[in-house]
């Protein structure tokens, strides 16, 4: 008799993430691969993978659920749901106590409250504009020359953050770009920046009621830069997840557990 | 595919063939009668009692919106240095005043006079001063103070000044004058229209909905233009009847009704259907708008009192009143009408319509325990949507709704 398995999929704008739940929720793996063209093809690669690793047939998975920009587009699916939901479902899971949901991907970010069910009471997106995303943050990590993973780290380092006042991706790089041309110390420039992306991303939050507690999830919450601004700005404790970037796969997993268990 | 899941109306033939009468209308041999471009808020009852044919520029745009031509105007205005930030009403207008041979029927007929009424936006004021300048015709700008609290009567003494001074400026620039007995006969039918348009909205309460958002702001054209007159009195009887019978059949506007919704602010010409119909996707209909209620003020009839009747009427549409008001509307539409999850438009265009939406849409939530959620778009720029973010956030609030059912 074939066990049942779980498979949440999230395809995002800049990378694919997976997690395969057993039959007691129990997690068996999970995986990041860059997005590549589309995301179709890198999430169907990443799951043959995780399959591959546990030893797992296709058709051993009982229901699959997927979440992400990329979602219309994955034809094994049995299911989409979107990323409010996912994440919201993922993070209550992790730690029943959060009460509002910070996720930064690579081109949405987006706060969520959630009711002690964990269920979705209230949401906001950012709106038509990259400012407070990922790519943000990868497109200045670029202007500075400075590796994406160490970005925040430099940050952090900043005795005095210069003051960004754009909140446009492409005003923001020419606005870090002359900070630079005057001399200013590369560490205080990428502060700037950081702190920029939290008051946007804290604005956002504002729109739903920060409660606490707060969880950051999403590609960003690796970059320690912006968990530090957010808290320090917010006077919150941020919790960010171990595998920030999964939550929302996970979310689509338990998902397709609850789903497919019928 | 898309069309199927819309139920058209006996009567759309009956609609398209009076406003393409309408439009046609305003480019004969007008007889010597004079042609004004009016706001969509302007008391059209004393033009008409005076015999000045009034066209619509907002009306325009729409139309241009709708038939995905507005984006060209729009680009041709702001070759003219009109900023992108400004109303897309206004810089469709102003492009196809600038290059009318772009224009969808070549633009609106020149006009001999203006007519701007600030009820509705500040904006029109600075948009019919462009008109005004190009033309080289005369303006009159109606001003009706902002209602903060209730409608003083010194505001109301205001608006009737206003009144009258409109009346003295359109017999001086026409040689027209006013007689009270058609502006009597005149405001008893645009009531009459009023009135009708009101009780179509007000059969949307059944369960399903007979109509859907983008019925009704494709019949609301009438209402806005041809208020007053006999072809809306007539279209409006025959859309109520049409209407009477899909709810005594238990016709609902979509297949299946689950969700009951409210629209508010101006629609999204440019993906009417596109749109609405994500929602179709998740059952879900919207019964009732804040929009197309614009146009649901009665005229308190009655000989000495009509001027002060129709500064009321006028002076205190939604848009002039206070965020606590408009609220208090939207928390008495969703009782009225059994609403489930409400949407907001914020609408890149229309600043006094959307500004302060976030604070309306947690008041509303907090009166009646009814979730909403915010779209943002442009009503004729169609460079302002972005469909893959819109469908996101439609998801992912009737994910929200399904939890609570």
């Amino acid at each position: 008799m074939t066990k049942p398995y779980f498979l949440g999929v999230d395809i995002g704008s800049l990378t694919v993430k997976a997690v395969l739940l057993d039959a007691g929720q129990r997690l068996l793996t999970r995986g990041v691969v860059p997005a590549g063209y589309g995301g179709q093809e890198a999430a169907e690669a990443l799951v043959a993978r995780l399959l591959r690793e546990c030893s797992l047939t296709p058709d051993e998975i009982a229901y699959t659920v997927v979440t992400g920009y990329g979602r219309v587009r994955f034809a094994a699916a049995d299911e989409e749901v979107s990323e409010i939901s996912c994440h919201a479902r993922g993070a209550f899971y992790l730690c029943p106590a959060v009460r509002t949901v910070i996720d930064i991907g690579g081109q949405d970010s987006k706060a969520m409250r959630l009711d002690a069910q964990g269920r979705v009471v209230d949401f906001a997106m950012n709106d038509k504009c990259a400012a407070g995303t990922g790519r943000f943050l990868e497109v200045m990590a670029a202007a500075l020359d400075v590796p994406i993973e160490q970005f925040g780290a430099l940050a952090l380092q900043s005795k005095h953050p210069v003051t960004i006042s754009s909140t446009c991706t492409v005003f923001a790089e020419s606005e870090a770009i002359s900070h630079i041309a005057r001399g200013v110390a590369k560490q205080d420039v990428a502060a700037g920046l950081h702190q920029a992306i939290a008051s946007r991303v804290l604005g956002l939050a504002a729109r739903v009621g920060l409660e606490a507690e707060v969880m950051l999830t999403g590609g960003v919450a690796l970059n320690v830069g912006v968990v530090a601004a957010l808290s320090r700005q917010s006077n919150q404790r941020i919790t960010v997840p171990p595998d920030p970037q999964t939550v929302g796969a996970l979310g689509a997993a338990l998902y397709a557990w609850h789903k497919g268990r019928r | 595919m898309v069309e199927k899941r819309y139920k058209k109306l006996k009567t759309a033939a009956e609609l398209q063939r009076l406003m393409q009468w309408h439009y046609t209308r305003i480019r004969l041999p007008r007889l010597g009668r004079p042609l004004a471009w009016v706001t969509s808020g302007a008391p059209v009852e004393i033009l008409r009692a005076m015999g000045v044919i009034a066209v619509y520029p907002e009306n325009y745009g729409a139309l241009c919106g709708a038939r995905r031509e507005a984006v060209s105007l729009c680009e041709a205005a702001e070759a003219q240095g009109y900023s992108p930030d400004l109303c897309s009403y206004a810089r469709t207008s102003l492009g196809s005043v600038f290059q009318s041979e772009r224009a969808p029927m070549g633009g609106l007929p020149q006009p001999d006079l203006l007519i701007a009424c600030n009820n509705i936006c500040g904006t029109v004021i600075k948009w019919y001063e462009a008109v005004a300048a190009h033309y080289g015709v005369p303006l009159f700008i109606l001003d009706t103070p902002f209602i903060h609290g209730a409608f003083e009567p010194h505001a109301l003494a205001y608006v009737v000044a206003q009144l009258e001074a409109m009346i003295r400026f359109v017999e001086r620039t026409t040689g027209r004058r006013l007689s009270m007995k058609r502006l009597e006969r005149t405001v008893r039918l645009a009531n009459e229209t009023v009135q009708l348009w009101s009780e179509i909205r007000a059969l949307c309460k059944a369960r399903p909905s007979p109509l859907n958002a983008p019925d009704l702001f494709v019949n609301m054209a009438p209402i806005v233009v041809l208020r007053g007159t006999e072809g809306a009195v007539r279209f409006y009887r025959h859309l109520k009847a049409e209407v009477e019978m899909r709810v005594k059949n238990g016709i609902g506007a979509i297949p299946e009704e689950k969700y009951r919704l409210l629209w508010d602010n101006i629609a999204i010409w440019h993906h009417l259907y596109r749109f609405y119909n994500y929602f179709v996707d998740y059952d879900a209909c919207f019964v009732v708008d804040t929009y197309t209620g614009g146009w649901s003020q009665e005229i308190p009839e009655g000989q000495s009192a009509l001027m002060e009747g129709i500064a009321t009427a006028y002076a205190t549409v939604f848009l002039n009143q206070s965020l606590e008001y408009r609220s208090r509307l939207m928390e008495r539409l969703i009782r009225e009408y059994d609403v489930d999850g409400f949407v907001m438009h914020c609408n890149r265009s229309c600043k006094p319509y959307s500004l302060g939406q976030y604070a309306m849409k947690r008041r509303v939530t907090e009166g009646t325990g009814v979730p909403g959620l915010i779209i943002e778009s442009d009503m004729c720029d169609a460079r302002a949507f972005a469909a893959e973010a819109v469908k996101t956030r439609i998801q992912a609030f009737m994910e929200t709704l399904a939890e609570r059912k």
